[in-house]
């Protein structure tokens, strides 16, 4: 049993350095008992700030600290996708996990379509681990931990968090559930659909989504599930916004989007969703921290793009 | 897109650095002397299994495996003994010649790593032919690498092997037939020149002239990047002859990639002449390139302006350079004015104090209204250096107006750097005359969409306040200072509470309880808990700043009814602030009975909250503060 000092460990990772591989494998298998006990639907009080997809872009959840307040000073829900397509998956996700292990009343982990061990060989995260700790143990390490993590999260029984979106199988929260979670993420099913679904503003029902896995799924959907689970807002996350959230069918749903200028390229604004005791919601809108741009490696990364996973 | 779950990820094989453990059945004898025979050759062998193992590694599929075993040739070599290296290894290694870049750009390195384990400096040789091979490919990179490896080996071998080894290589890249070879070879003449006789070194004159005359740009772009390192090799004599006329007909290439390439040869060139040659062959060249067609041309020689005029020296600067300057100031291409702008404060050094009011001054007001951004940001960068150049006078007539314009620019960088210089501003014309300039702005400024703009403004303002006296600051600054502290950024309220305690400094203990620590309690009723706990943070980095009635009777009441708040985290910074307070309070006589009657109480009352993180730091505030004395 390795002796874990858990301040130390942030003590590093505050300055983006990689913890051991053998205290990365002490962390998350404290982690996953932590998180076994965890219900797929967690409640949770307000005040909290949510944060959407961070995609392994490291100095900019530095700035969401900066901006929304250091843990456990403020509260944090964090909805997926922590890894994948930026620079730094290893040092975010390394964070979020020692985090959520020594605060774990302030920080609440939900799971994204990214974790899972098909999509981060493809899209990034396997390769950093062998880049940077020359095995995939570490890797192993995490994607077990993933299987781990909660698919929803519920504020003061009124708003409604997951990753992606709603599914045609779940109508009410007790059909969430049931759902074995512990496993990796399936093709298809209602665990699938929650990590991969879109809102559609133009639809009313279901229909096939574009991106192979989930649904669509448009305003009565919503209605239908708010009205039958005594809630008032869907909060998901999944989708890249240029303005940093975007708010849809009459203020009922809302994305939050917390990667700004994704992939180091698009020039998108990042908000943070605070969650006030009342209900109130406020998008607080950030752009990329400058160390982005300072950084000599992301430099050269415009330059001539040498990595093969940014599409 | 498809989702494959079933997909697993390549098996590692063991990496070659594991040991074997020796098992021993129940019935063995185990003799001691024999286990550490045992032991030994076990260690030797399994050295070798891990050789092998890295052996097997260069073969690998994988490349991570490759770029490995690459990594630790010097291990291979070593354990090989230096003839099966010579014999077998490299000669293995070069049929990796068609491997991926990233493994031979590491091969190019780790061979000139190999000197060690050939059998003595004599067998280094050896490594020229792979050497001379990666020299070859098509990657830049890489070439680039066989290139210095191949100068270090150069530095190293033999005289006598030089010339029967070297020599050759190099005249056998330099006559390549693809344009890579011939690029790589005149990386090499520099480090070649001084290692051969001066019968080789007139030969090596004339074939590094005709890199320079090749067909290839890309050959001749080579050529130009060696020619300062080759120039330097150079007597006298050659320099002003061979070397000179090689950077007339570089500066006078029909690419302007080359010609660029012949500005920042002029500064080693600058360097080897005296003041008079480089008055008499230097400045011609340095004046047409300054007004080259090309802006690229251009542009190199304005980011080179300073590092150029040191070489020329003083007297030549003094009459030559100041007119080409003024023109990269106002040169048509965006990127030479941005460049040019951002050597103002270089160049101002060189020359008289009153040339640099008189002409460049006035350049600097057009600059600031100029439509390229760049340009003004790095404009906004030079002026504090400027400021403190020209001395008070001239900044207050040139200089101070146009910060203004500056601090209200639509483009954040330019507001950015004008605030970040503002020490040195400060500097040059006293801070009376700057909060003054200022003060307009600052209104602007503290609303800056961008949260760092407003987190430089935050961090002048004690300075400021001196300034202005207390009446003043209460009238225009006060509430700003206020509204700071529930700013939708932390970090903005972190640092107005750090401002609050250096205002108290500034103003004094009386001044901050009637004018501040009213505002403050207001806001501990806040419904939002960020700002309640604005509160914890202002009073507590106050408190050592406050008289200990005004802890008594304002600090410690306000935050210890904080300690019912309904929220957790307002209630464990309640435990922070208290445990932080504790050394204070223990100061005066006056504060140190609260400890028992006031602090205690509360921290126990926390200690067995339901919250856990609540509990965990009123303990140790417990623990650290009060139990330990």
């Amino acid at each position: 049993m390795v002796d874990l000092d858990l301040d130390a460990c942030l003590e590093r990772l505050y300055k983006k350095q990689l913890l051991a591989e053998c205290v990365l494998r002490e962390i998350c298998e404290r982690t996953k008992e932590l998180l076994m006990r965890e219900s797929n639907v967690v409640h949770i009080r307000a005040p909290v700030t949510v944060v959407g997809d961070i995609h392994g872009q490291y100095y900019d959840l530095i700035e969401i600290f900066r901006i929304g307040g250091y843990c456990p000073d403020t509260n944090y829900l964090f909805l997926g996708d922590y890894v994948d397509r930026g620079l730094y998956s290893i040092e975010t996700i390394s964070l979020l996990t020692v985090l959520k292990l020594r605060y774990p009343e302030r920080v609440q982990l939900v799971r994204g379509n990214h974790e899972s061990r098909a999509v981060t060989q493809t899209y990034g995260f396997y390769t950093e681990c062998m880049r940077k700790y020359g095995s995939q143990q570490v890797w192993q390490y995490f994607t077990d931990m993933f299987d781990f993590l909660t698919l929803s999260v519920v504020i003061d029984n009124s708003i409604f968090c997951v990753h992606g979106g709603l599914s045609p199988t779940i109508h009410v929260l007790d059909q969430i559930r049931i759902i074995d979670r512990f496993r990796e993420i399936p093709h298809e099913g209602a665990m699938a659909d929650l990590v991969w679904s879109d809102p559609d503003p133009d639809k009313e029902e279901f229909s096939i989504s574009a991106r192979g896995a989930g649904y669509t799924f448009g305003k009565l959907v919503v209605d239908r599930f708010l009205h039958l689970n005594n809630m008032d807002h869907i909060l998901r996350a999944h989708q890249l916004c240029n303005a940093g959230y975007q708010v849809l069918f009459d203020d009922k749903l809302s994305t939050v989007w917390s990667a700004p200028n994704y992939c180091y390229r698009c020039g998108n604004l990042a908000s943070i969703l605070e969650v006030g005791v009342n209900g109130e919601r406020f998008f607080n809108v950030f752009d990329a921290a400058p160390e982005n741009d300072r950084n000599p490696q992301q430099a050269q990364l415009k330059e001539n793009d040498p990595i093969d996973y940014f599409l | 897109m498809e989702v494959d779950t079933k997909v697993q990820p390549p098996s590692a094989n063991t990496t070659a650095t594991t040991t074997t453990t020796t098992d021993y059945m129940d019935e063995d004898t185990v003799n001691p002397s024999s286990e550490q025979q045992q032991q030994e050759s076990q260690e030797q062998s399994d050295d070798l299994f891990a050789v092998a193992l890295l052996i097997d590694e260069l073969k690998h599929e994988d490349v991570q495996y490759r770029l490995n075993a690459i990594k630790n040739l010097p291990v291979i070599a070593k354990a090989l003994g230096p003839e099966r290296t010579r014999n077998e290894l490299l000669p293995f290694l070069q049929e990796c010649i068609d491997d991926e870049d990233e493994v031979l750009v590491v091969l190019a390195e780790e061979l000139s790593n190999l000197t060690d384990y050939l059998g003595g400096i004599e067998n280094a040789y050896h490594l020229l032919v792979p050497l001379e091979n990666i020299a070859a490919v098509e990657e830049a990179s890489v070439r680039e690498k066989a290139v210095e490896s191949l100068c270090q080996l150069v530095d190293n071998i033999a005289p006598n092997h030089v010339e029967q080894y070297f020599l050759p290589l190099l005249k056998r890249l330099s006559m390549g037939e693809w344009f890579t070879s011939r690029t790589s070879a005149a990386g090499l003449y520099a480090a070649t020149y001084k290692r051969v006789p001066a019968n080789v070194q007139a030969e090596l004159r004339n074939m590094f002239a005709q890199l320079v005359r090749d067909d290839s740009p890309m050959v001749r772009r080579a050529a130009a990047k060696a020619l300062s390192t080759f120039a330097e090799q150079l007597s006298t004599n050659d320099l002003l002859g061979g070397g000179l006329e090689l950077l007339q007909e570089l500066a006078q290439d029909s690419q302007d990639s080359v010609r660029l390439l012949a500005a920042e040869d002029l500064v080693a060139f600058g360097k080897l002449f005296t003041p008079e040659q480089n008055s008499q062959h230097l400045l011609p060249i340095f004046k047409a390139l300054a007004e080259d067609k090309s802006w690229r041309v251009r542009y190199m020689v304005a980011s080179e302006y300073v590092e150029i005029a040191q070489a020329f020296g003083e007297p030549i600067v003094r009459e030559h350079f100041t007119e080409p300057f003024l023109s990269f100031l106002d040169d048509p291409e965006g990127e030479v004015r941005t460049a040019a702008a951002g050597r103002i404060t270089g160049y101002a050094q060189l020359i008289d104090k009153d040339v640099a009011i008189e002409r460049l001054l006035p350049c600097v007001r057009d600059l600031v209204a100029d439509e390229n951004q760049h340009a003004r940001a790095a404009l906004a960068k030079e002026v504090s250096g400027l400021a403190l150049i020209v001395g008070q006078m001239p900044t207050m007539e040139y200089l101070l107006p146009t910060f203004l314009q500056q601090l209200t620019d639509d483009f954040p960088d330019v507001r950015l750097n004008v605030i970040s210089s503002l020490d040195e501003i400060n500097k040059a014309i006293g801070i009376e005359r700057l909060s003054q300039a200022l003060l307009p702005a600052i209104h602007e400024l503290s609303e800056d969409k961008q949260w760092r703009i407003r987190l430089a403004i935050i961090e002048y303002i004690p300075l400021l306040a001196k300034q202005f006296g207390a009446q003043f600051f209460e009238e225009k600054l006060l509430d700003l200072c206020m509204a700071w502290l529930r700013d939708k950024v932390f970090s903005i309220r972190e640092a107005a509470t750090t401002n609050l305690q250096r205002l108290t400094q500034v103003f004094g203990a009386g001044w901050a309880e009637e004018a501040i620590i009213p505002r403050i309690q207001k806001m501990a009723t806040d419904d939002n808990y960020l700002h309640r706990m604005t509160v914890i943070f202002a009073l507590t980095t106050m408190a050592d700043a406050l008289p200990a009635n005004t802890v008594r009777d304002s600090v410690l009441p306000t935050v210890i009814d904080l300690s019912t708040d309904l929220i957790p985290n307002i209630r464990f910074n309640v435990a922070k602030s208290l445990e932080t307070m504790i050394p204070l309070l223990k100061q005066n006589p006056a504060t140190l009975e609260l400890i028992s009657s006031m602090v205690k109480p509360t921290l126990e009352k926390l200690s067995i909250d339901a919250d856990g993180d609540v509990k965990f730091f009123a303990t140790r505030a417990l623990e650290t503060g009060i139990l330990i004395n």
